[in-house]
């Protein structure tokens, strides 16, 4: 029994609307990023949803580079925070407008 | 059936576990909840018969990245500005009306929409006969991927050095973090430990 491709698409905007939600209503920047990682794993679920539907590796095989774009994000993104922290002391997102964004 | 009622479930957990992340005010509990997120999110990948992308999800993501996550957290002290977390109520209202609108619209969409199916003919069954999930993956990946597959070590590549000068602290030992405060002298013992 397989299951259909819309179930992974239904899930799958659940956690992206939640992620999103989530980077424009928390003000740490620390969730914040926590919402960036939901976000990327609610596409992972798609590729991998339709990956299956199609019956083909293609889908599977990009989940691996978004894996690795979020592993390179996380990275750069936590030494923002120690560079950001160290500078101002604290990590609320509306704190940072030194450039009147 | 016995498969979409154990989708349901892991989705139900994922979702309450994504709502827990951006709801609770203690990073900590957070970051707990999104590698329980994850570890659920590796279950349906179970049960999509993506085996090797579920042991990566939990080895890269709830393992790796996660963990690169809880020590940041830890090094910094947080601690003092918990409190600080107040949402806008303006915004955290707009959120609450909006969100929901979004996501009944994306649903609207993505359950409207007849997907034909184009069969690639990888089916469960054919990639066991070809020797398993991880051996099919490696001969896509390694054949028609190829290019973004070198694409992607040049990202790491990037990310590694953009972390590195980041969090690079400029201006040699004066900026150096010290366990002893401005204006205080450090004991004898720590200033020859840390100097």
């Amino acid at each position: 029994m397989q299951i259909p491709v819309e179930w992974y698409l239904v899930l799958s905007a659940f956690l992206f609307v939640i992620g999103a939600a989530g980077v424009l209503v928390r003000r740490n920047l620390f969730i914040v990023l926590f919402s960036l990682e939901l976000m990327m794993n609610a596409v992972n679920i798609n590729l991998v949803g339709f990956s299956r539907f199609h019956e083909n590796l293609i889908g599977q095989n990009f989940v691996l580079f978004t894996m690795t774009v979020a592993a390179a994000e996380a990275a750069v993104g936590l030494a923002i925070v120690t560079a950001l922290y160290r500078n101002r002391q604290t990590l609320m997102v509306d704190t940072f407008d030194i450039m009147k964004g | 059936m016995v498969e979409k009622l154990l989708f349901i479930v892991f989705a139900a957990l994922a979702v309450m576990g994504a709502l827990g992340v951006i709801t609770r005010s203690n990073v900590v509990h957070g970051l707990l909840l999104l590698v329980f997120t994850f570890i659920n999110v590796a279950a349906i990948f179970l049960l999509t018969q993506a085996y090797f992308l579920a042991v990566i999800q939990i080895l890269v993501y709830a393992g790796a990245i996660l963990v690169l996550f809880a020590f940041v957290v830890m090094f910094l002290n947080l601690r003092e500005f918990q409190q600080l977390e107040q949402q806008h109520p303006v915004q955290k209202w707009t959120a609450l009306v909006l969100a929901p609108l979004m996501l009944a619209e994306i649903i609207f969409v993505v359950t409207g929409v007849t997907y034909g199916s184009v069969q690639g003919g990888m089916s469960p069954d054919v990639i066991a006969g070809q020797g398993g999930n991880v051996k099919a993956i490696g001969e896509v990946l390694f054949s028609e991927m190829i290019l973004p597959f070198e694409i992607a070590s040049l990202i790491l590549l990037v990310g590694m050095v953009g972390a590195i000068l980041l969090a690079h602290k400029e201006g040699g030992t004066e900026n150096r973090l010290r366990s002893w405060g401005e204006g205080e002298e450090p004991l004898p013992a720590i200033a020859e430990q840390e100097v």
